[in-house]
């Protein structure tokens, strides 16, 4: 977790330095948020790549490993209500894992519609107890085969919202820690999320110079880090 | 890590059968396995779907069960007026029909290839095809059967020694055919309609069938013998490599080679050939045959 006053206040540092201007509470937090996804997002790609990538078997420099830690924060486990051979998904959901039976631990194929249209016509392969299969309906819903109940999930939790809140006090905008919402991040992508927001920023009130900052910053340390 | 799960007492106290389970391991947990040691980062097959790799080990099951695992497999009936018997639910093929006698014994039945079941075409006096109203060939109902197959059931054994072939030809040929030296009887497989037809003098007999089957037709027939375990696993291997688009061909040769090794270990495994029962057989050696 990376506190938001911590980075709103660097945010803040880094933009008057270069003496281009305020950014708003209310301006921090939409581009907050909006640098956050960016991040959470950008973590399943380099994942991938990471996956294609020559490992090493280091303790704490593995970047598959490394890439899962921040993501870890996110995972979760969550029971699938069934009714009539639908589930219903959790309503955080972001990506969907696997999915297995909650007693037996016997996992769920996932297929497509298509494939489950042609699976389920072979007698080799139709899905049953042992080897239950199910396809996406659509975003909150899978539909199972054979109809069974009693199934979990893993799943990747949408990251909750980061909001800078604050009392007026003086016709000055004072940090409200009780009802903030901080980054959900993992702690070593702090300065990242700096950069992007001042990147952002730059965009927002209009200095193209803060912006041209933010992106340098961000390919700096992305070259660092992938070198 | 010991693979036995429960205590003595429980397997030998509840009287549960059948006793031995531990020689077999299920086809459940040789797809797991199978997921486990050959699929994944860096492994020979990087990603794959569970029902591609069921598919697989489900053919490998049946194709074992044809011709490498010991099939237990066993009917038995009395040999009802009607002289034929319903082919078993899950009947893939005959390893070989017997009758047995009052001490118990086998006599093994011969099939009789030299009959049939035709589809018998009703005719009228004059020996013209008869039709329906809709124009359709009208035939003899199959729980009627043919006028071959009858004849077949009518005879009372299948014996050379009173062929009256070989009367006829009696002074200009000698010899017997083996095949039909014999007078335990005969039988006929009818597939098409799935039944088994015996020879007259097999009535009221107790019939025991010997058959193999697919072992897919209960869950708890899906069980390889550990004997086949790593002949399962290889097979699924090739298979699905074989199978899969851009696999260097030299990986496919490689694993057919060793999969036609692990069957060929597995075969000779399960084939149960034991020291002191051989010697025992090969006392035999020097015995006197009389002719």
């Amino acid at each position: 977790m990376i506190p938001i006053d911590n980075v709103y206040q660097q945010v803040l540092a880094l933009a008057n330095k270069e003496q281009r201007g305020y950014i708003t509470p209310q301006e921090f937090n939409l581009l907050a948020a909006r640098a956050q996804m960016s991040i959470f997002e950008q973590y399943f790609y380099d994942q991938n790549q990471a996956d294609r990538n020559l490992k090493n078997s280091t303790e704490y420099s593995n970047p598959d490993e490394m890439l899962d830690e921040k993501i870890s924060v996110f995972k979760k486990v969550g029971l699938i209500s069934t009714s009539a051979g639908v589930g219903t998904l959790p309503p955080l959901l972001y990506r969907l894992g696997m999915v297995y039976r909650t007693n037996t631990e016997i996992e769920l194929e996932q297929l497509t519609e298509e494939e489950m249209l042609y699976v389920r016509k072979s007698p080799l392969v139709k899905p049953s107890a042992i080897f239950p299969a199910y396809y996406r309906m659509n975003h909150t819903q899978i539909r199972l085969y054979p109809n069974i109940g009693g199934i979990s999930c893993n799943y990747i939790k949408k990251p909750t919202r980061p909001e800078w809140a604050y009392v007026v006090v003086n016709e000055k905008a004072l940090y409200n820690a009780t009802i903030s919402v901080s980054f959900e991040l993992h702690p070593s992508d702090e300065s990242e999320l700096v950069y992007k927001i001042l990147s952002l920023a730059g965009i927002v009130i209009a200095k193209p110079g803060l912006g041209t900052y933010g992106d340098q910053q961000i390919t700096s340390q992305i070259t660092q880090e992938k070198q | 890590m010991g693979l036995i799960t429960q205590t003595a007492q429980l397997y030998y106290g509840t009287g549960t059968l059948p006793y031995g389970g531990y020689q077999f391991i299920s086809l459940v947990d040789v797809i797991n396995n199978f997921r486990v040691a050959y699929v994944g980062e860096d492994k020979i097959i990087s990603k794959i779907s569970r029902a591609d790799i069921k598919f697989h080990a489900m053919r490998g099951l049946q194709e074992l069960s044809f011709d490498t695992f010991k099939s237990c497999k066993s009917l038995e009936i009395e040999v009802p007026p009607s002289l034929k018997m319903t082919l078993p639910q899950d009947y893939v093929n005959y390893i070989k029909l017997t009758w047995s006698d009052a001490s118990g014994i086998e006599h093994v039945i011969y099939p009789a290839s030299k009959t049939s079941n035709p589809t018998s075409v009703i005719q009228d006096a004059l020996g013209n095809y008869t039709f329906d109203g809709s124009g359709n060939l009208l035939t003899q109902p199959v729980t009627i059967g043919s006028t071959t197959l009858g004849n077949f059931n009518s005879q009372s054994t299948t014996t050379d020694s009173d062929d009256l072939d070989w009367d006829d030809v009696m002074g200009t040929k000698y010899g017997i055919d083996p095949q039909y030296a014999q007078s335990n009887g005969s039988f006929y497989i009818d597939d098409c309609l799935g039944f088994i037809h015996f020879s007259s003098n097999i009535a009221g007999k107790t019939v025991i069938l010997k058959y193999i089957s697919d072992s897919l037709g209960t869950d708890e027939e899906m069980k390889v013998h550990k004997m086949a375990e790593e002949a399962m696993y290889k097979h699924i291997a090739h298979s699905i490599l074989n199978t899969r688009a851009n696999v260097d061909r030299n990986v496919v040769a490689t694993f057919k080679k060793e999969r036609s090794a692990a069957i060929r270990n597995a075969k000779i495994r399960l084939s149960n050939i034991k020291l002191e029962e051989i010697t025992q057989i090969l006392r035999g050696k020097s015995k006197w045959i009389k002719h």
